[in-house]
């Protein structure tokens, strides 16, 4: 059939057509996630009230965790010269609403009772700060109180998204089955576990938890599908692992989110969390071979994973704390050293492109934790003169970055890779040439470390642009949900994990295109690679978690 | 919470920084992407050569100069058309970079930043280029040189329209000589200049027409005056020569005579500073373009000059340098009154499905003379013609014309010139012609530009 040659012409321009449509249909997708995720938000109103006892002065409570004192940066300012700077915080649990003490001078009184480090507190109760008493209320006892205006807000159906998502993958699958000289049947394979999974965890967190939002897993079923299809038109075989990756991932999502809702027992398994991923680093370094110039990879029987990759998720959790922690904790002590730790061992390692990963990350928590300038510029100028001396004691590190901004110079020896990049991706155009078409696949690391530029050669500048934007969007969106969170411990470690991932994403795809040094790191959800897929799911848990919604959904089955 | 919330803009830098990264990758992929994607080792354009898929050239009756099949570049039938369009059209390996295949590489291939070499049929078909060259003229200018160096430019100065541009030495790009590039024994040196555009050559005598316009400005009483050539003068102790004795001579027929004597004078006379403005305005120390491509610069450079060496710019010796396009520029100009119409040699490039994504059309330069000036040179050009070279030369014309014999040292025989147009509106046409050790200008160069103008006239 294929031999026809006006065949060929009709089937060439329906295929370029539908590499036209999936750009369309994927900044569809992506926008209306990103919008449905903002339009789904709680919206900023009172979640309690709180009543001062003298002047009947009307306080609202609009986090689920509130630092209550004398300091202006307080989210509840207590104008009272007896109170401490940071004197309490109150916040929600599961289990109801909590006073705790963050070491006040004077100490915190419930009912006139002086409480120990925490207490229960119920609607009625009294809380004492120095000379000022509030009570709690519930919203629904104070009349006069402010309603802001309700609008209906057009959510996205999440069905209908999957939907578009599962099209856009089945038109990437079609484009794989024509790639050879006879149609070929063996994409659908790969197709036919990607729709397993989506509608799998969709059926599981819609109609099994009760959940109300879908929009960040589709995003990253896009992405993921994107990825595999790609891979799949080099030979579809190679998509089995990535796929069995993916299937781990989601259930390393899955487990996350389950283990997050409790925080008293995430608190509680910080430091085991820590000293796993020090011990797992450390086997790495006794284990691990070289290869291609970095010791990162460790091999148990006919898989190898990088534990780096892992580390990126425990390095979250340990950064991440409660408000009440971050009162009373102020130091960044035991932080900056197990970051030190995990640099090092990097270093050791030498893989960079990770350690700057660890780097800017350890930067978005130091700050978010401390919001001392101070300390980030100490930081950063001890990072240079490391760096500094480094270079000046192993100056063939830098003979690796040499290329630099002079690709084409070394086009046929350290700018090797890039500059195929650059060809390749000014080849393929707005809209590619086509899955399974492309040269770049031929080059070492062409479907991890510049996966960017196959996208951009096979599928398009256009749809390769969707994909790094829509993980830029997930910055702005977990930046967005910084205070709607259920405690500072979702906002920080979400802001982590959506900042490592953008900055990933960067090194990626300006690495890849000469716009950074090349480091070889892979582009999220993307770039072929099994424990870098899993990652990331993990690490979308943190943003998913972040979403006071995902839990809201569970509280509210559980109610009725 | 507050707290935390105003903390986490940080994420904004990070954001910035991905935004301003991504910035310049868009930035540099809209302006490079072009030459990112002609690289030898980019499969897309198969077969190792980068033409092998990418349109036709052809000539302004559409004989085709250059076309791909089956993966290869092939040439017009025609072993001197291939070897008379060769600096124009280019080579297959994109050597000769003032030619068309290299210059506009990205459009013969079919690129584009929007379906770079994609195409929706999956076949890579390129766009096809119209020259406003005549593959005939262009031929005939050739065989006029007869194996001898030099170049051939002549455009229609009302339109704009290049008819002939061809340089002379070169190589037939259908049958690519095996030791082109292996060779050392400098029988191919310099055989892949468009002579034409890129070339430096020392202008002899058609330098007095840079000198007559700074005359024509800065002396009144020029027409009375009358100065005595005698062979040749000494100045500082120096001789400056004429090649003949003159005796008593006035300056249209200096300027008709070619007499150095006058000419040195003049130069003296009008000082550094007056004949560095007048050489400036007429686009000395200056680069054009032609369809983007770069002229080389020439060159007129008498800062800290002797008298003499002054005298001897003045006759368009000394350090002068120019070539034929600039002076095929300045015919134009003179010809138009002063402002010349830019030359241009695409007359349009189309997509295989029919549409023209360049178009030539014509459009005024830069002026590079006075109008009042433009109508004296024209005048004293035109005498020129009528005194001493003859009307026989360019039969129903009315041509106006300079030649030059311009000395090249170091043994040889000097280069040949002439440069002049057609002042009548039914032809107009102006030329530049340099024949290398031509030896004399009316001879030499004058044979071609009667052959090249007698031929422009039956183009339609």
């Amino acid at each position: 059939m294929l031999d026809n040659p006006v065949l060929q012409n009709i089937l060439s321009v329906a295929l370029y057509l539908v590499r036209i449509l999936v750009p369309l249909l994927s900044i569809y997708v992506v926008c209306r996630c990103f919008l449905s995720l903002k339009a789904g938000r709680r919206r900023e109103e009172p979640v309690v009230i709180l009543q001062d006892m003298v002047t009947k002065e009307i306080i609202p409570v609009l986090y689920w965790e509130n630092s209550l004192g004398r300091s202006r940066s307080c989210d509840i300012v207590l104008p009272d010269g007896t109170a401490s700077r940071d004197h309490a915080v109150l916040m929600r649990r599961e289990s109801g609403w909590i006073v705790v003490d963050t070491e006040s001078k004077a100490g915190t009184r419930v009912n006139g009772k002086k409480i120990d480090h925490s207490a229960q507190i119920l609607p009625g109760d009294v809380i004492s700060m120095g000379s000022t008493s509030l009570m709690l209320k519930r919203t629904s006892e104070v009349k006069n109180l402010k309603q802001p205006k309700r609008r209906q807000r057009h959510a996205a159906s999440p069905l209908g998204l999957l939907f578009t998502t599962m099209i856009i993958q089945t038109l990437l699958c079609i484009e794989v089955c024509f790639t050879g000289e006879a149609f070929d049947y063996m994409p659908l394979i790969p197709l036919g576990a990607l729709v397993v999974m989506e509608w799998g965890l969709y059926l599981y967190s819609m109609k099994g938890l009760n959940r109300v939002s879908f929009e960040l897993e589709t995003v990253a079923f896009l992405l993921s599908g994107i990825g595999i299809m790609l891979i799949a038109g080099t030979g579809v075989e190679k998509t089995y692992m990535q796929l069995g990756a993916m299937l781990l991932g989601i259930v390393l999502f899955c487990a996350m989110i389950w283990f997050l809702n409790d925080l008293d027992r995430v608190m509680k398994c910080r430091l085991a969390i820590a000293i796993l991923a020090l011990i797992l680093f450390a086997v790495n370094l006794v284990l691990a071979e070289v290869s291609h110039g970095a010791r990162n990879w460790i091999s148990i029987g006919p898989v190898s994973i990088q534990p780096s990759e892992f580390i990126k998720i425990a390095f979250v959790f340990v950064g991440a704390s409660t408000l009440d922690r971050l009162q009373t904790a102020r130091n960044l002590g035991g932080f900056i050293l197990f970051g030190g730790a995990c640099l090092g061992a990097l270093f050791l390692m030498r893989d960079f492109g990770t350690a700057c990963i660890f780097f800017v990350t350890f930067l978005i928590i130091a700050f978010m934790r401390s919001g001392s300038v101070r300390t980030i510029v100490l930081i950063c100028s001890a990072a240079v003169f490391g760096v500094f001396l480094i270079l000046k004691f192993k100056p063939y590190i830098a003979q690796r970055f040499a290329a630099w901004r002079h690709v084409w110079e070394y086009a046929n020896e350290t700018g090797f890779q890039q500059t195929r990049v650059l060809t390749y991706t000014a080849s393929g155009g707005f809209f590619g040439v086509g899955l399974g078409n492309g040269y770049l696949k031929n080059v070492f690391a062409a479907n991890s470390d510049l996966v960017f530029g196959m996208l951009s050669e096979e599928l398009g500048l256009l749809l390769a642009l969707v994909v790094v934007i829509s993980i830029a969007l997930l910055v702005f969106y977990a930046r967005s949900d910084v205070t709607r969170s259920r405690s500072t411990f979702y906002s920080i470690s979400a802001c982590a994990a959506a900042g490592m991932m953008l900055f990933q994403t960067c090194l990626n795809v300006f690495g890849a295109t000469d716009v950074l040094p090349l480091t070889g790191v892979t582009l999220p959800f993307v770039s072929l690679g099994g424990s870098s897929m899993m990652a990331c799911w993990g690490l979308l848990a943190f943003i998913k978690a972040s979403d006071e919604r995902t839990y809201a959904a569970r509280r509210q089955k559980a109610a009725r | 919470m507050k707290t935390t919330g105003t903390r986490s803009l940080i994420l904004y830098l990070l954001t910035g920084g991905f935004l301003a990264g991504l910035v310049v990758f868009l930035l540099s992929f809209a302006m490079e992407g072009g030459n990112w994607a002609f690289q030898p080792y980019n499969k897309h354009l198969a077969g190792g050569g980068q033409l092998s898929y990418a349109g036709m050239v052809l000539d302004r009756n559409n004989v085709v100069l250059a076309k791909s099949e089956n993966g290869e570049r092939i040439y017009n039938g025609d072993e001197t058309v291939r070897r008379a369009m060769l600096h124009t059209v280019g080579d297959t390996n994109g050597y000769i970079s003032t030619g068309v295949q290299y210059s506009y590489r990205s459009e013969l291939a079919g690129y584009n930043i929007f379906t770079g070499l994609a195409t929706p049929t999956g076949k890579t078909t390129g766009n096809d280029v119209k020259l406003t060259l005549d593959s005939n003229l262009c031929k005939i200018a050739l065989q006029q040189f007869n194996g001898q160096k030099g170049a051939a430019v002549l455009y229609n100065y009302k339109t704009g329209e290049v008819l002939c541009m061809t340089s002379s030495p070169n190589f037939d790009p259908g049958n690519v000589p095996g030791d082109l590039n292996t060779d050392t024994s400098g029988k191919y040196d310099g055989i892949y200049l468009n002579r034409a555009l890129s070339a430096s050559y020392t202008p002899g005598s058609i330098f007095k027409i840079v000198t007559s316009a700074a005359a024509i400005e800065n002396i009144p009483d020029l027409e009375s005056r009358t100065w005595t050539c005698n062979g040749s003068i000494t100045v500082n102790g120096n001789q400056i020569t004429c090649l003949s004795k003159h005796g008593s001579i006035g300056f249209k027929d200096g300027l008709a005579k070619s007499c150095n004597i006058v000419f040195a004078e003049l130069a003296m006379e009008l000082g550094e500073e007056k004949m560095t403005a007048a050489a400036d305005t007429m686009g000395f120390n200056q680069s054009f373009t032609l369809d983007g491509i770069p002229s080389s610069k020439s060159v007129y450079n008498v800062k800290g000059a002797e008298a003499n060496e002054l005298g001897w710019s003045g006759v368009g010796q000394y350090t002068d340098l120019t070539n034929p396009y600039h002076m095929m520029l300045l015919m134009g100009a003179i010809a138009n009154d002063g402002t010349p119409v830019k030359p241009y040699m695409i007359d349009n490039i189309t997509t295989h499905f029919g549409l023209t994504t360049k178009a030539g059309h014509t459009e005024k330069g830069a002026q590079l003379v006075k109008p009042e000036t433009a109508a004296k040179l024209k005048e004293a050009m035109r005498y020129n013609v009528t005194s001493e070279y003859g009307d026989n030369l360019f039969p129903n014309m009315a041509v106006c014309a300079k030649t030059g014999t311009a000395e090249v040292g170091g043994g040889l025989k000097p280069n040949a010139w002439m440069v002049g147009f057609s002042s009548d509106e039914k032809t107009p046409f102006a030329f530049a012609v340099v024949v290398e050790n031509g030896n004399s200008g009316i001879r030499a160069a004058g044979g071609v530009a009667s052959a090249i103008m007698a031929e422009a006239v039956k183009i339609k």
